[in-house]
């Protein structure tokens, strides 16, 4: 947590206001070779939007066939997780990473309690008896984000004006801080490019 | 038995031939079973150091398996990746120093994923980390030999994912002795450990399982073999290197070894090698057994085979040695032992050629001593022989104070024979004589012999004179039987001599010379048998002493004249008589005629008698003319007068100087005499003939003459032999042929006179025969030459009126 960042978050908690007229506008991701990126995790910072998520805000984290669905996850701060398991066997969910360190030992169907991300950054998860299962969680202060999917596009709802942007991505490691980059909404669709790696 | 192992003799050549070909081969074999060791060995361990270094790589691949296996389960253990998680270095150092004792890692470390270094069981640990991370990135493999400060270890590393990449774990591992002993025990392969580093360029030994005792020969002798080798420092080869390493250090291996370097890793101007070593003269071990046994087989092969060929050659040198002696004895001339029967091979048969040579030869020989020995036409010992065995008869006679005789047999007329009836008739003649000679001589140790043409001989051991005339007369008696062969008869006649061991000398050439005169004498005399006498011999002492007495007999007028009246028996008047000469010797007193007449015939001096004779017979009969008697007078000339030249000459004057009428003077010649060389007789007969002399045949009926051949003789009268006159009376058949006799000279113009009438009884028959003169005892004994004119003067035929004839002569008659 950067102390722009806060700074920001604070700016959009004590004056900000969601502005009414928000339009959809279409991102494209691609990597240094120019190529669309999927999975990539855009995250754009409007000033005034709240970076916590509201109360009660929850994701889901499912497991299929030993397999973490959706690889990636993104999710606003605060945003509580489900881990529900949909295999027959038992899974051993998971994470060192320091935004959240937690463990649900051995478990079928979905845990009594979701986790609670309250940190943003990049969580790492695995699986204790599956050395394959991996997944990503992103934890970002904003609650304009958005995956890409396999074109590498994702559409986001913003409010017209240009924004600091910033694009995560599995490959830049769970303790990378991605560059900021400007967002123009103007014309409904922008280009992001990821320089690393 | 030192000639016998001469290396000339065959035996010795066959052994030691044979002896060495095995003795080659068993040295060629076992030098090729050596060599062929020696490299099957060096084979051998090659095939076992490349598999010692498979089982080495494969060794170091399990201990790096397990290391990894360790590192991984580390890496994965849910409490580790959480104190990595929480960086709790504490827990971190002890699961490393946990996880590596399960597994005797000298070493564990975990490092972050930057190869930070973390945690580690050891001190300076962080020098492994720059080679951790080549190891990563090479990629080649997360397990490595390392070398670090001179010493080789086997590193692995792996990730700790939680699940993504968090750090490595990576564990060492020191290759100690325990492994290179763990090799050994499953490869019985040596294994030494070599190492140079940077500060030291030299290799060191760092461990071996051979021991501390030979390191310094070890290094010396690896590092020596190496450059003998020329093997590259750095590129090593799969080719091994030979070493020598001393017994007797407690080292498991020494002598010759095989080495083969095998390259564990390199790093920088580190570097480490394994030496794995065999043993050669261990490989070589099972053979040398072998070969021992082969060494043994062959010295039993040798002996057996020095016996064998022992053996063989004894099989094919002990009948050569037998054929070698029987050859030596027949070379000596002994052919009689026959040669030992020798099996069927080559040497058998050389036995059997030999065996037939030898009787061969034998045969031969035998042939040639008969020939040598031996009458060929009847088998009779021949000269030669006889004289051998009468050699040795004599011997044989004086050692036992005992006589032997000698007996010497001539046959009459046997040329005669030959001539008319031919050779092959004569030789069988004298077979047929030879059979009866040796029936005759019927003791088993007489012994007959031909001693060529037609004389033969007997010796007679154990006998003196008499038994040897005994035997004569035997022989002669025999051969009054005569011979009929092809419808020939032949009448045989002989004269034999006989001669006496020790009277008639000591030795066999003088035996058989008297013999031999003895024989002429018979033959000469119509004797039969004679025993030899020194006088008979014209050549002994008594001989030439009768010589010289009968010379002087000549001289000294000691010979008389004797006459035996003939008388006419047609008219019973004396007509004439036979002339006979005596000796008067003046100490002998009177000699009879046999002890001289026949040695004068035989020396010649027979030539002087009948001149002498003639000469007084022409005296006689010139008184008797002169006393008014005109007898005739008749004279016996001998075969030598006969082939006198000068007979007729010498009548002549005779003749002449006696003025005689030489029809009054009759010359008698036996039949045998004018037989003995017919052609001459009848030249000389013819000129008598001429001369006037009357030729009277004595003896007429004992030769052999022909009709045909008598009929040419120019003789004027026949006498015939006495003995047909004195057995007339009593045989038939000999007055037949007294009768014939006369019948046949009559016809040829010649009167008849018959001698050695002796009975009134022949007188009759004689005259009754026509015969025409007699002369006999009957008539008168030979007379002194003086009494005979007054014998004559009272002479008167005798009265035979009364004698009465047997009616079968009278039927003659």
């Amino acid at each position: 947590m950067t102390p722009l960042l806060l700074r920001n978050l604070l700016r959009l908690a004590l004056g900000g206001a969601v502005p009414a007229c928000a339009a959809p506008v279409g991102l494209t991701v691609l990597d240094a070779a120019g190529q669309p990126l999927p999975g990539a995790v855009v995250a754009v910072y409007v000033a005034g939007a709240p970076a916590q998520a509201p109360a009660g805000t929850s994701a889901e984290l499912a497991q299929r066939k030993k397999t973490f669905v959706p690889g990636v996850l993104a999710i606003q701060t605060g945003t509580a997780v489900q881990f529900p398991n949909f295999d027959t066997v038992r899974h051993h969910v998971y994470s060192f990473s320091p935004i959240k360190v937690f463990e649900i030992k051995l478990y079928a169907g979905t845990p009594a309690a979701p986790v609670v991300f309250d940190k943003p950054g990049t969580a790492v998860l695995g699986c204790n008896i599956h050395d394959r299962m991996s997944a990503f969680i992103r934890v970002v202060d904003t609650p304009y984000f958005a995956r890409t999917d396999t074109a590498g596009r994702a559409t986001i709802d913003l409010p017209p004006g240009t924004h600091p942007a910033q694009v995560w991505h599995p490959g830049l490691g769970a303790d990378a801080t991605p560059p900021s980059q400007p967002l123009a909404t103007a014309g409904g669709a922008a280009t992001l490019t990821l320089k690393q790696p | 038995m030192s000639e016998r192992f001469s290396p000339r003799r065959l035996q010795f050549r066959i052994i030691a031939f044979f002896l060495g070909l095995l003795l080659l081969v068993q040295v060629a074999s076992l030098l090729l079973i050596g060599h062929s060791i020696g490299v099957n060995a060096r084979a051998a361990v090659n095939t076992e150091l490349r598999t010692g270094e498979r089982v080495f790589a494969r060794l170091l691949q399990q201990n790096a398996a397990s290391l990894t296996d360790a590192a991984r389960l580390l890496s994965q253990d849910f409490g580790f990746r959480a104190a990595v998680a929480t960086k709790d270095e504490a827990t971190l150092k002890s699961a490393l120093e946990n996880h590596g004792e399960r597994i005797g890692a000298t070493l564990a470390i975990f490092a972050d994923g930057a190869f930070e270094l973390q945690a580690a069981t050891h001190d300076g640990a962080e020098r492994f980390l720059p080679i951790l991370g080549r190891m990563v990135n090479m990629l080649d493999s997360a397990q490595k030999v390392a070398l670090l400060d001179g010493d080789v270890y086997q590193l692995v590393v792996v990730p700790v994912r939680a699940p993504v990449l968090i750090g490595w774990v990576a564990m060492g591992f020191r290759l100690e002795e325990s492994l290179l002993r763990e090799m050994r025990q499953l490869s019985s392969i040596e294994v030494a450990l070599f190492t140079r580093g940077a500060e030291s360029p030299g290799w060191t030994l760092k461990r071996s399982t051979l021991g501390e005792a030979v390191a310094r020969e070890l290094v010396t002798g690896w590092q020596e073999a190496r450059a003998d080798e020329r093997v590259p420092v750095d590129g090593v080869t799969g080719s091994n290197l030979l070493l020598q390493l001393p017994a007797g250090m407690g080292s498991p291996v020494s002598g010759q070894v095989l080495a083969r370097e095998m390259p564990l890793g390199r790093d920088g101007d580190q570097q480490a090698v394994a030496v794995l070593m065999r043993s050669l003269d261990e490989a070589r071990a099972p053979y040398r057994r072998l070969q021992e046994l082969l060494l043994a087989f062959t010295v039993a092969a040798i002996l057996v085979f020095a016996v064998g060929s022992v053996f063989t050659a004894r099989r094919i040198t002990t009948p050569l040695r037998v054929l070698t002696r029987s050859a030596r004895k027949l070379g000596a001339g002994d052919y009689t032992e026959p040669l030992p029967a020798q099996g069927g091979d080559e040497i058998g048969e050389l036995a059997h050629a030999f065996e037939a040579m030898r009787q061969a030869v034998q045969e031969r020989d035998e042939r040639v001593r008969r020939l040598a020995y031996e009458d060929d036409l009847t088998k009779l010992p021949n000269r030669e022989q006889f004289r051998t065995d009468l050699r040795d008869a004599i011997v044989a006679a004086r050692g036992q104070h005992q006589p032997c005789a000698v007996l010497m047999l001539d046959l009459d007329r046997f040329k005669h024979v030959n001539d008319v009836l031919g050779h092959r008739f004569g030789d069988r003649l004298l077979r047929q004589v030879a059979l009866r000679l040796q029936r005759e001589a019927g003791r088993s140790n007489d012994r007959v012999a031909r001693l060529g043409g037609d004389e033969f001989a007997l010796l007679l051991p154990d006998a003196d004179a008499d038994v040897a005339q005994a035997v004569a007369r035997r022989i002669l008696l025999g051969f009054e039987q005569p011979i009929t062969l092809d419808d020939h008869t032949v009448d045989l006649g002989a004269g034999i001599g006989i001669a006496v061991c020790p009277e008639h000398g000591l030795d066999a050439d003088a035996l058989i010379g008297h013999a031999e005169i003895a024989m002429y004498t018979a033959k000469r005399g119509q004797l039969g048998v004679v025993v030899y006498d020194g006088a008979l011999d014209s050549g002994s002492e008594a001989s030439l002493s009768l010589l010289s007495e009968l010379r002087r007999a000549v001289e000294q007028e000691q010979l008389r004249l004797y006459l035996q009246p003939k008388i006419s028996l047609g008219t019973g008047e004396v007509i004439g008589a036979e002339a006979l000469v005596r000796w008067q010797h003046p100490a002998r007193g009177l000699v009879p005629p046999l002890k001289f007449i026949p040695f004068a015939e035989q020396t010649g001096f027979i030539r002087e008698l009948t001149g002498w004779m003639i000469e007084r017979s022409a005296q006689v009969l010139h008184q008797l003319h002169v006393a008014g008697l005109p007898l005739k007078l008749s004279v016996n000339l001998s075969t030598r007068d006969l082939l006198d030249q000068d007979l007729p000459a010498k009548l002549q004057r005779l003749v002449g100087a006696h003025r005689i009428d030489p029809g009054k003077l009759c010359l008698e010649i036996t039949e045998s005499a004018i037989m003995d060389d017919p052609q001459r007789a009848l030249q000389t007969l013819e000129r008598l003939h001429t001369m006037g002399f009357r030729l009277s045949i004595d003896d007429f009926g004992t030769g052999y003459s022909s009709l045909a051949y008598l009929k040419r003789l120019p003789v004027d009268e026949l006498k015939i032999d006495q003995s047909f006159v004195k057995n007339m009376e009593r045989d038939l058949d000999d007055a037949k042929i007294v009768r014939s006799t006369v019948d046949l000279a009559h016809n040829l113009g010649l009167s008849v006179v018959a001698e050695g009438v002796e009975t009134p009884k022949a007188w009759k028959m004689l005259r009754a025969l026509r015969c025409d003169e007699v002369q006999g005892y009957f008539v008168a004994k030979p007379m002194p030459e003086a009494l005979f004119a007054a014998w004559a003067a009272e002479w008167a035929p005798p009265a035979v009126n009364e004698v009465l004839l047997d009616s079968g002569f009278a039927t003659l008659v």
